[in-house]
């Protein structure tokens, strides 16, 4: 009886770290580069259930009533790298890669790799991103862009006025889903525990950002499920509290 | 992961508060779509993590956008447009200086070339007394006509920066140079990277009016999705507090 109790309540408690996780990606629906994240749900242990030993029936076997799970826990999120959509900006610094691929941008704590290309040229001509993180070139050195026209090859070699300005550097994640984790304080950045190693970068595109890879259709119609998935636990939370009443009640009359 | 009420409705409330500054930047853009030589800008919104716990979404930054703006012809010799990066220099009353896009100058009674508000145009040389007429070259060289002759009697300047995004908006369509925009670059017109001066020019300003319709139209979706997403949170807490009621 408690058990069950126990399992209703732990898929409540599901229902919400996957609706907490449904309303980050719906927030960051306007965020180019931005990966879902992707949750899925593991059973608990399952613990096997006898009854008393009887003293008519011998062996184990017919005394095994099952299997009955004990609930349901989030296992650790995952990422979505699926591509998202390009969308035309004609800014000449922002930057989208069509295909595989990362830019590789460094931050206080070590390098990072993003999707996300909304570049600037700093105070000192170096290339940044928007948050003010160096993008780096091919051997891991900052970018610095003179003042003038930039322009830049489907490979990220970058000019300016028809001058080489330097490389950007594009790692490419063979299963970036295995080989890379998130920042866990800077969004939109990831770490990777080796060197990229894989090969066929995409496209450098100039003037495009990729959107978000969150579907507002498909992120409505699990919000639904998950609604009515906490629904149903919630009840049988209910339905266990008045069993367990009963009982507690008709045997308190005997 | 723990789950408690203020991040599960914070994480919806940071979607709805991101909208709607997206919405105020939307709304100068159009506000300011007959405003000469604005430039619309963009907010950037980053995904906020705190610890690897989810935390919905942040403004990382307000991005001034540099796309040209379409040049148009006007009957006044003293309207003139940039034609690339540079800015004109302005001299604010406090003695700071302003830059600004906008061309639209005119000569005051004290032979002064100014804004339309009457700020000084920073500049080397004087328009004489008894002006006829006035030229400026693409290189920003100021001709006039005394007495039906034609003399060169100074040069327009225009600055650059290495990050003008990264200039502070004055207001009244100026900017003023910051840490973060680099110092000032002074610079003749037609010089590598600075620009060329159209006289008789303006330019309009730089924001697409279907892009903005649409982009309004994506953020109001997203806002609802938001509200629809705080709804639902607020249900699910709403059925745990309810649990027990016998």
């Amino acid at each position: 009886m408690i058990k069950g109790l126990y399992a209703a309540a732990s898929a409540m408690a599901a229902g919400l770290t996957r609706q907490n996780l449904l309303s980050h990606n719906l927030a960051n629906i306007d965020t180019p580069g931005f990966k879902q994240h992707l949750v899925t749900l593991d059973d608990f242990l399952y613990t096997r259930q006898t009854t008393p030993a009887p003293k008519t029936l011998g062996g184990e076997a017919a005394r095994v009533l099952g299997w009955p799970g004990l609930g349901v826990e989030t296992a650790a999120p995952e990422i979505d790298f699926q591509e998202g959509a390009l969308r035309q900006t004609g800014e000449p610094l922002d930057f989208a890669l069509q295909g595989a691929g990362f830019f590789q941008v460094r931050t206080p704590d070590g390098d990072r790799y993003t999707r996300d290309g909304r570049f600037l040229r700093d105070a000192d001509g170096q290339l940044v991103t928007s948050e003010g993180y160096l993008v780096l070139d091919a051997a891991g050195a900052p970018l610095n862009l003179p003042l003038g026209t930039v322009a830049v090859t489907g490979e990220g070699a970058l000019t300016v006025d028809g001058q080489a300005a330097g490389q950007l550097a594009i790692g490419v994640f063979a299963d970036p889903a295995v080989e890379l984790q998130r920042d866990p304080q800077r969004g939109n950045l990831f770490t990777a525990a080796a060197a990229p190693t894989g090969t066929e970068p995409g496209t450098v595109v100039q003037g495009y950002l990729e959107t978000a890879n969150v579907n507002p259709a498909q992120i409505m119609t699990q919000m639904v499920a998950v609604g009515r998935a906490y629904e149903a636990a919630q009840l049988l939370v209910q339905v266990q509290d008045e069993l367990l009443g009963r009982a507690i009640s008709t045997i308190s009359r005997l | 992961m723990s789950q408690n009420v203020s991040q599960l409705l914070g994480l919806a409330r940071s979607g709805m508060l991101a909208r709607l500054q997206d919405l105020d930047v939307a709304s100068a853009n159009l506000a300011n779509v007959n405003t000469t030589g604005f430039k619309s800008a963009r907010a950037n919104f980053q995904e906020m993590l705190d610890d690897a716990a989810v935390s919905g979404v942040r403004p990382a930054a307000t991005q001034m956008l540099l796309k040209p703006g379409s040049l148009r012809t006007t009957s006044n010799p003293l309207d003139l447009a940039v034609e690339g990066e540079g800015f004109f220099a302005v001299q604010l009353p406090d003695g700071r200086t302003a830059y600004t896009r906008d061309g639209t100058f005119s000569r005051d009674s004290n032979n002064q070339i100014v804004t339309a508000t009457g700020l000084r145009l920073v500049w080397q040389g004087q328009l004489p007394a008894n002006l006829e007429d006035v030229h400026v070259n693409p290189d920003g060289t100021v001709m006039a006509q005394q007495a039906g002759v034609w003399s060169q009697v100074g040069q327009i300047p225009l600055t650059r920066f290495n990050n003008p995004t990264g200039l502070a908006g004055f207001g009244q369509n100026m900017w003023l140079a910051t840490d973060a925009s680099g110092a000032a670059q002074n610079g003749t017109a037609t010089a590598a990277g600075y620009g060329t001066i159209h006289g008789n020019t303006l330019e309009s300003a730089n924001v697409n009016l279907a892009e903005e319709m649409t982009h309004l139209v994506a953020l109001q979706r997203a806002y609802s999705l938001s509200v629809r997403s705080f709804q639902q949170s607020d249900h699910m807490f709403a059925l745990a507090i309810q649990m027990r009621r016998g």
